[in-house]
């Protein structure tokens, strides 16, 4: 996972997956390193090819902390089948999902 | 009349849908289409069939038996004896031969929108609850459920309160709509599990797996709470363990 930080928006990339083995160091990296200056998440979930339950919860704690401090979380260009994965959660009404 | 009935096995418009088996025997309204055409076969005054479905033609034989369920004797797949019989590919459906099935997935969609009503009123036991909303045997509905025709509820379903299912649905025999699911321009394929709060729109789920019918993504959903098998595996380490625990003599 890689952090950059840029005009007060925090991008992360670089996710290959996103379940139960990383959800937890994934969301912990990301909670420290939004600073007071970040307003806003971009996760580009592009390179992400697989996203279960706690990868879920790991945005939706994210989600919550940008919610907290007046901020916004996008998901960035996610493929297909991970699109899916945020239908039939109905999470795609809760994140601003963008394509590119 | 002697038919010969040509079973196409992988069509490439749509894949997925050969994935667990043969084309013709993936689930369509309540049967598989083979079934269907058979049916529409023996309406027809078909007496005698000679079945292909090249590599696939002894699982698909096993499927349909000898043909005493529609009234015929099915055979194949050596055509030898069927010299002036009329030659039928199942791309489409005899009762139907203007709606095309494999095409696309959403060809495929819209073929069992287009024959859903017909083949309801044709099926045993279905009751229309109301237009548009036919419902099989055994199915249990919350009555805070909101079903919306067209719409096809097969046997032995059961659809959790305050469920949103329909408009253009078709739920398979033996699924299972949990609490609070939305099901929407979708089809549920037999067995299977949606969860509460789970929402499917313009989609085939069928077990774990998840087609897309516009784009023909799949993908295996492996979180069993939204998507998943309603009926138990038949080998599971679980039940073995249970089932040794039992006999050995552990308090």
């Amino acid at each position: 996972m890689k952090l950059h930080h840029s005009q007060g928006l925090l991008l992360v990339t670089g996710l290959q997956e996103l379940n139960a083995a990383n959800a937890a160091t994934v969301r912990d990296g990301i909670r420290g390193a939004v600073t007071p200056e970040v307003t806003g998440v971009d996760i580009d979930l592009s390179k992400t090819r697989f996203v279960d339950s706690s990868g879920l919860g790991a945005l939706i704690a994210i989600h919550k902390l940008m919610l907290a401090r007046g901020g916004h979380v996008r998901v960035l260009n996610p493929i297909h089948a991970v699109e899916q994965v945020f239908e039939v959660t109905r999470l795609n009404r809760l994140f601003e999902v963008v394509k590119l | 009349m002697n038919v010969i009935l040509q079973c196409p096995v992988v069509e490439t418009g749509v894949p997925a849908l050969s994935r667990k088996r043969p084309l013709v025997l993936s689930p369509f309204l309540g049967q598989t289409p083979l079934a269907h055409a058979l049916s529409g076969l023996s309406g027809e005054g078909a007496k005698r069939i000679c079945l292909q479905a090249g590599e696939k033609t002894s699982e698909v034989l096993r499927a349909v038996g000898a043909g005493e369920a529609w009234g015929l004797k099915i055979s194949g797949p050596d055509e030898r004896d069927f010299g002036d019989a009329r030659r039928f590919v199942l791309d489409h459906l005899p009762q139907a031969p203007g709606i095309p099935l494999w095409t696309s997935y959403s060809v495929w969609f819209d073929a069992q929108m287009e024959l859903l009503e017909r083949l309801a009123r044709q099926r045993v036991g279905m009751r229309e609850l109301r237009p548009g909303v036919f419902v099989g045997l055994r199915t249990r509905i919350a009555p805070d459920a909101r079903l919306t025709g067209p719409l096809w509820i097969g046997d032995n379903v059961f659809i959790g309160p305050t469920a949103v299912v329909g408009p253009h649905v078709v739920v398979e025999d033996d699924s299972y709509l949990d609490d609070d699911c939305e099901v929407v321009e979708s089809i549920v394929g037999p067995g299977t599990y949606a969860g509460s709060f789970t929402e499917l729109r313009r989609s085939f789920a069928w077990g774990r797996e998840l087609l897309h019918l516009d784009t023909g993504s799949l993908t295996v959903v492996h979180d069993r709470f939204l998507l998943s098998d309603a009926v138990a595996p038949k080998f599971s380490l679980t039940r073995l363990w249970k089932q040794w625990r039992q006999r050995l003599p552990i308090p």
